[in-house]
């Protein structure tokens, strides 16, 4: 089976700083992935490289077997969806106009937006909920329903995997529930996702497999189970004795209620 | 419900749409009208019903009146709907580009390297023939991009362009190329018709243009307003940040290049006739945006008629409020303008702290 994204062999580090070194790890159709370390560790920028923005320094990401350097932005983008953290729209566009940007990689340079595009953002919009809100200013919107229109972006353009950096940023918890109901019911539309997170406990559930990044160590992969491990957490985000204990507290709770 | 949902949505866009098309109309019959009314004004007037009847009936119009419309008015009335029109799509351009709606021709400087090249223009060659038009033409579009490269580079870092950066880049440059101008007029103490040109460029007024100048400035203007079509909708999606435009298949490098020339043709026919007005690129494009949104596609042709309607309506009044003598246009949309742009600082405030 070939896998949808792929990384292979992947180098890839800032001027200063090496970032992964021969990273290799798969994402396939039906997967759900929860991508967690510490910060700074290259979360987002793993994400990038899978969404094509960056290019590796050496190594290949593959999409369906075709290196994404091979491939023009806009084909990607027709395949892969990228949600930043933070999205800073000059003017105030509504959410309407904003979604409809999902549509730019399928569009020709005069033309305008056809049945199956307008059919593609409203169904985008009906899946985030954000139909209601299609009117309203996006700079004026809540933390929550902001999160949720730009993924309604990512879905207009109708990808195969989609790429969350920290969907759960700036929610309550109420709206953590409702984001992860949310990832629950696009992988029942079939799509892919890999998502970085903060917050472990919303994982367990939620997601059919974790990467742990953790400086300069090899990525681990597994499952939520395997990978929610005090011990393994522990090293990976050098945590203090002191504080362990909540931190076993916390994973063991999640996983017993899972159980 | 689906049915009541699809009608909603019908009703909401047909909303826009009808709003765009019915301003578009009032703008551009406004525009006829104003420029009728233009061409009666000043200091010979003629009556807009004997007008009327030497376009519809066969009553010509006396000599002198013929002179006067044809050689004088008529010229100056397309001038000015030339570049006001020029300066509000060069301002909303530069504004998409910069992602700041402080960014006019005038405020970024590229306003001052046009009149600098335009300026070197009249220098070497005489401005009154084509040819040396022409080159004056060609030299302020060379002008306007070397300074808007310039202010782009100063102020600009990692995608993005603060207010302060671009003010501070654009008013050091801007002042830096435009008194530069008055360099050239030392150098040379027998600049005479130079001289002239080079004063009323610097103070904005809309010289009287030669019905072969009005043809190669209408030509840039041309050009950059087909030009600009391609570029609306790229301008729509790099509102959301370049690399988000980016990855969603915009080549930006590109877009940057093509607004900066587009841009530019623009700065430089606007300069090339009416020298330094300032803020009509931040006005216009300003008033649309409230009325229609920010959607750069359907701003671009209201932009071009207001903007057209706007500097016709400012230099008719110009040139009439203390008749016989005139007013530098240049110097009626600093008035305007000025409380304007510092109106729009405030309101941008806080991002000019940061």
């Amino acid at each position: 089976m070939i896998p949808l994204l792929e990384f292979a062999h992947v180098g890839f580090g800032y001027r200063n700083k090496d970032l992964f070194n021969n990273l290799d790890a798969e994402v396939f159709e039906t997967d759900c992935i929860a991508l967690v370390g510490r910060n700074g560790v290259g979360k987002t920028t793993l994400l990038r490289l899978a969404a094509g923005t960056l290019v590796p320094n050496c190594g290949d990401v593959r999409l369906r077997n075709k290196t994404l350097r091979s491939l023009k932005q806009r084909d990607i983008a027709r395949s892969i969806a990228f949600v930043p953290q933070n999205v800073e729209v000059q003017f105030s566009f509504t959410v309407e106009q904003f979604v409809e940007q999902g549509r730019t990689p399928f569009m020709r340079m005069f033309g305008a937006l056809d049945a199956a595009d307008r059919e593609a953002i409203e169904r985008a919009m009906r899946l985030t909920d954000t139909w209601s809100l299609r009117s309203r200013v996006f700079n004026q919107l809540s933390g929550g329903e902001r999160q949720r229109v730009k993924i309604a972006l990512g879905l207009a353009q109708e990808p195969r995997l989609l790429l969350l950096d920290e969907p759960m940023q700036h929610l309550d918890i109420g709206r953590q529930f409702e984001m992860i109901d949310l990832i629950d019911s696009l992988r029942g539309e079939g799509i892919a996702i890999l998502a970085s997170m903060h917050d472990l406990t919303l994982i367990e559930g939620a997601f059919s497999s974790v990467w742990l990044l953790s400086p300069g160590e090899e990525m681990q992969q597994g499952s939520p189970h395997e990978i929610l491990r005090p011990s393994v957490l522990d090293s990976a985000f050098n945590c203090l004795p002191r504080h362990r204990p909540m931190l076993v507290e916390r994973t063991r709770s999640r996983m017993n209620q899972a159980v | 419900m689906v049915w009541r949902v699809v009608k909603e949505r019908a009703v909401h866009e047909e909303g826009h749409a009808d709003r765009q098309r019915w301003l578009l109309g009032i703008l551009f019959i406004t525009l006829v009208l104003a420029m009728l009314a233009a061409a009666g004004m000043g200091a010979v007037h003629v009556p807009l019903r004997e007008l009327a009847k030497s376009v519809i009936g066969n009553r010509p119009l006396s000599d002198d009146q013929r002179t006067i419309l044809l050689a004088i008015r008529l010229p100056r009335i397309i001038a000015a709907a030339i570049v006001g029109s020029a300066l509000s799509v060069s301002g909303l351009l530069f504004q998409g580009l910069f992602r700041n709606p402080l960014a006019d021709p005038y405020v970024i400087g590229s306003s001052g390297g046009a009149v600098l090249g335009a300026s070197l223009g009249v220098f070497l060659v005489p401005a009154v023939s084509v040819a040396g038009f022409g080159t004056t033409a060609l030299l302020a579009f060379a002008g306007a991009i070397v300074s808007i490269v310039l202010v782009y580079w100063l102020a600009s870092a990692d995608g993005r362009t603060p207010v302060v950066a671009l003010l501070l880049a654009g008013f050091a440059v801007s002042t830096m190329l435009s008194y530069s101008a008055y360099f050239l007029e030392v150098l040379d103490r027998d600049f005479g018709e130079g001289m002239h040109v080079l004063s009323s460029w610097l103070h904005g007024t809309i010289a009287q243009p030669t019905w072969p100048q009005l043809a190669i400035v209408g030509t840039m203007l041309a050009i950059g307003l087909v030009g600009s079509m391609p570029l609306t909708r790229r301008l729509n999606t790099l509102a959301l940040g370049e690399e988000y435009a980016a990855h969603l298949g915009v080549s930006v490098q590109q877009t940057r290049i093509a607004v900066i020339v587009i841009g530019s043709i623009l700065t430089a026919a606007a300069v090339a006739l009416g020298g330094l007005i300032s803020f009509v690129g931040l006005i216009v494009p300003h008033i649309l945006r409230m009325i229609l949104g920010p959607d750069h596609v359907r701003l671009l042709p209201a932009t071009a008629l207001a903007g057209a309607l706007f500097l016709l309506v400012a230099d008719t009044a110009a040139r009439t409020i203390i008749a016989p003598s005139e007013l530098p246009v240049g110097v009626l949309t600093a008035f305007i303008g000025g409380p304007f742009f510092l109106y729009l600082l405030r309101k941008a405030r806080r991002e000019v702290l940061s």
